[in-house]
């Protein structure tokens, strides 16, 4: 007879590493199930030239439809498309960016690391629109306190209400001339700046900063290649009591048992295991009695490179370090007091500059062409949006019964749109931040506002989404189940609203919260 | 892979022979063998393009990225026989986009000085290449033939950069070896 495990994670990125870094360490037994490989760095990369690689680095042609990251070096991380299908509407492109293999897309994230504030959790408050999250900043703070220390982040403290302080490493490198001048130019319109704040070291992936230590605690059992098809539930009961998942390799199916269910892996495909999880007490999927499981998808829009432009100074080789290079960060400033745009929320900028503008960008060709790029060496400056898109019933995932996955299990169909009010945001950006480059000096090359297909950005939220009123969402504010107690989703599904903040952090916060809540309802003997 | 090795392998030289070594060491059980990439060694054989398409690319190559001082062009760094693979590897979509782009080239310079494009003058061409001067605009061009010669541009311009001769040409001048990245092999 299998042992029946204190908790079970599925999952093992930000949100089950973070689950079984509190749960292991404080003594509960647990057992993590990766749909992945355990990647072992050493073994699995070899330093190699582009020209040697099969595509001269343009990738196999059709390889990954939707991942614009992969490129031909890393190609073999991301998950394969044929074996992981899913689909959408041919006008409306959803792009899923996953990475199937144990730490999950922390292997590759890009770490900015920004806390939510009011403006998100009470968004509703502030203009009317959605829900507001059943907890507020100050549910979250002290977990934010504690996480940030334990990712390393660096960045700048402004005391801004809609970027609230962190427990950081103050970051305290000048800045250059042509970011200055940014900054000046953001200043005269009241625009708030700061710098990039980002997780530090080597890795900042959950299979080093939290499962070691989890591990060590000898109460956690990781098994790597666990395909979870389903969430098990006792009939008697009602309560989750384990999983069912497929060994990748070898295709075989097991059971395991556990007291309590953590599910951590990822956005969608949490989802979709719930979905998947029907019995005739949940049949349309597992804690889905509000009908809502599934529903209010968003993310955060992207416009990449809203505008790109060269610092004219620095034409000719003159850039150099006091001129050119570093960058930051514009926090969202619209709709902050008062709502007076078109559109309600907000976006922020990443800015930075010192690269070589593309090619693309100079309608010239040939000696003229490779004359002017020598001249515009390390010239650079550019803005990306991250704008807030919003959460809408209408942009929802269901199951394909017929489109399975390598496994055998249904995939998912996903619809997500942007609106007007994403559209109006993005066009905003654009004019605004052509406006701020023109002002600081610097010559507008490029300028568009559009914005890259939902999902690109990678930072899919909601299906799984949280909320006061059992009836209009799946989880309470503990990241639980309204019906089943002993099933808690502690990642990016649990959002109710994202604001422009990449939501890694959060997630992280939530699960150290959620799993401290585990352990005190067991101790209060309440699971 | 270490420097010498990857120098080695940039420039496409043998190994060097034991006999040129001062104290030949004991060969290891698992030797790791001095290899040679097949396009160092070979030339790829055509694959989509038909010969006046493959001249029109030629020309474009050179056109659009020409060698400059000790730095290969396209056409030194065998660009269009590799986007000849490239491309006949892609979609229905871009084959044909690249295939009616350059029949179209060779259609133009025809039509204008009766010559096939390969033969037209720097000056002749650029009547031809002239949507390339157009602004940049993020949706990619309506007319394909303009859609083409953006694209076209792109591929040429990695394709080179991204080459065995262009990272050779790199190296030497800077010593430092170009366009190296970590790769990821299969995961099991
Ligand atoms: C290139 C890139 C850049 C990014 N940059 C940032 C950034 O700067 N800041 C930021 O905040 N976020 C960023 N992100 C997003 C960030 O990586 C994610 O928000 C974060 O990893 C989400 O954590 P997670 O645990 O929910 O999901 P994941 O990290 O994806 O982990 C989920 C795990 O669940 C496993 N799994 C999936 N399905 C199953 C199943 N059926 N059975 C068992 N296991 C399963 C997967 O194998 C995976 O290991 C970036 C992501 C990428 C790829």
């Amino acid at each position: 007879m299998a042992k029946t495990y204190d908790v079970l994670i599925i999952g093992s990125g930000a949100a089950g590493g973070m689950a079984a870094w509190v749960l292991a360490r404080a003594g509960a037994s647990c057992l993590m199930l990766d749909a992945g490989p355990l990647i072992d760095y050493d073994k699995q990369r070899v330093m190699k030239p582009v020209y040697d690689l099969p595509y001269r680095g343009f990738g196999k042609p059709g390889r990954f439809p939707h991942v614009t990251q992969a490129s031909e070096f890393d190609a073999n991380l991301w998950a394969d498309e044929k074996q992981n299908p899913y689909s959408y509407d041919k006008s409306d492109p959803f792009y899923w960016v996953r990475i199937r293999a144990v730490g999950g897309k922390t292997l590759r994230w890009g770490r900015a690391s920004w806390r939510l504030s009011d403006h998100v959790f009470k968004a509703k408050d502030h203009d009317g629109f959605g829900d507001n999250w059943p907890i507020g900043y100050r549910d979250l703070a002290p977990f934010y306190d504690r996480v940030e220390p334990m990712i390393h982040v660096m960045g700048r403290n402004e005391g801004l209400p809609q970027m609230p302080d962190g427990n950081i490493q103050i970051d305290e490198s000048p800045d250059s001339e042509s970011v200055k001048r940014f900054i000046a130019a953001c200043r005269k319109r009241d625009i708030p700046t700061t710098k990039s704040r980002r997780a530090t070291g080597t890795l900042a992936s959950s299979t080093n900063l939290l499962l070691p230590a989890a591990l060590e605690s000898g109460n956690l059992t990781l098994t790597p290649n666990a395909v979870v098809r389903e969430i098990t539930i006792d009939p008697a009961t009602g309560l989750a009591n384990g999983a069912v998942f497929v060994d990748r390799r070898s295709k075989n199916e097991y059971e395991v048992k556990a007291r309590v269910v953590v599910l951590g892996a990822s956005t969608l495909e949490s989802c979709r295991i719930l979905l998947n999880s029907k019995s005739t007490r949940f049949a349309q999927g597992l804690g889905n009695s509000s009908g809502t499981l599934g529903q209010y998808l968003f993310d955060q829009f992207y416009v990449k490179n809203v505008v790109t432009a060269v610092v004219p100074e620095a034409r000719g080789g003159k850039g150099g370090r006091g001129l050119m290079g570093g960058g930051g960060y514009v926090p969202r400033f619209r709709n902050l007091q008062r709502n007076d745009r078109k559109f309600l929320r907000g976006y922020a900028w990443d800015f930075g500059g010192g690269f070589t503008p593309s090619p693309r960008y100079l309608p010239l060709y040939g000696e003229e062409l490779l004359k002017e790029m020598n001249e515009l060496q390390g010239t650079g400056f550019s803005l990306t949006t991250m704008g807030e898109a919003l959460p809408r019933k209408e942009n929802f995932v269901r199951i394909q019964p017929d489109v399975k996955d390598e496994w055998g299990i249904p995939s998912l169909h996903i619809t997500q749109k942007y609106g007007d009010n994403e559209y109006a945001m993005a066009k905003d950006s654009m004019e605004t931040a052509s406006e701020l480059c023109t002002d600081a000096g610097f010559q507008v090359i490029a300028a568009h506002s559009q914005m890259v297909p939902p999902g690109e950005s990678i930072h899919e939220l909601g299906t799984v989404r949280m909320g006061a009123d059992p009836k209009s969402s799946v989880l309470n504010g503990w990241n639980q189940s309204h019906d089943v107690r002993n099933l808690f989703v502690v990642d990016g599904s649990s959002f109710v609203c994202g604001g422009v903040q990449n939501p890694t952090l959060t997630i992280l916060a939530l699960s150290m919260r959620a799993s401290e809540y585990i352990l005190d309802q067991r101790r209060k003997g309440a699971l | 892979m270490k420097r010498r090795r990857l120098l080695q392998s940039i420039a496409a030289l043998p190994a060097l022979p034991a006999a040129a070594q001062t104290a030949p060491a004991p060969a290891p059980e698992f030797p790791k063998l001095a290899e040679t990439a097949a396009d160092a060694v070979g030339q790829p054989r055509g694959r989509l393009f038909g010969r006046d398409q493959m001249a029109a690319l030629e020309k474009l190559a050179d056109l659009l990225m020409p060698k400059a001082g000790d730095r290969p062009g396209a056409v030194e760094a065998g660009a269009p026989a590799f986007l000849d693979f490239l491309i006949g590897e892609s979609n229905a979509a871009r084959r044909k986009l690249y295939q009616d782009g350059l029949d179209r080239l060779n259609s133009e310079s025809a039509r204008l000085y009766s010559k096939p494009f390969r033969d037209a003058s720097a000056t002749e061409a650029k009547a031809i290449l002239a949507p390339l001067a157009a602004k940049w605009t993020y949706a990619p061009p309506a007319d394909p033939f303009a859609r083409f010669l953006k694209e076209v541009k792109d591929d040429l311009m990695q394709a080179t950069i991204n080459s065995r001769v262009y990272a050779a040409a790199v190296s030497r001048r800077s010593r430092s070896a170009a366009g190296m990245g970590a790769y990821w092999l299969p995961l099991d």
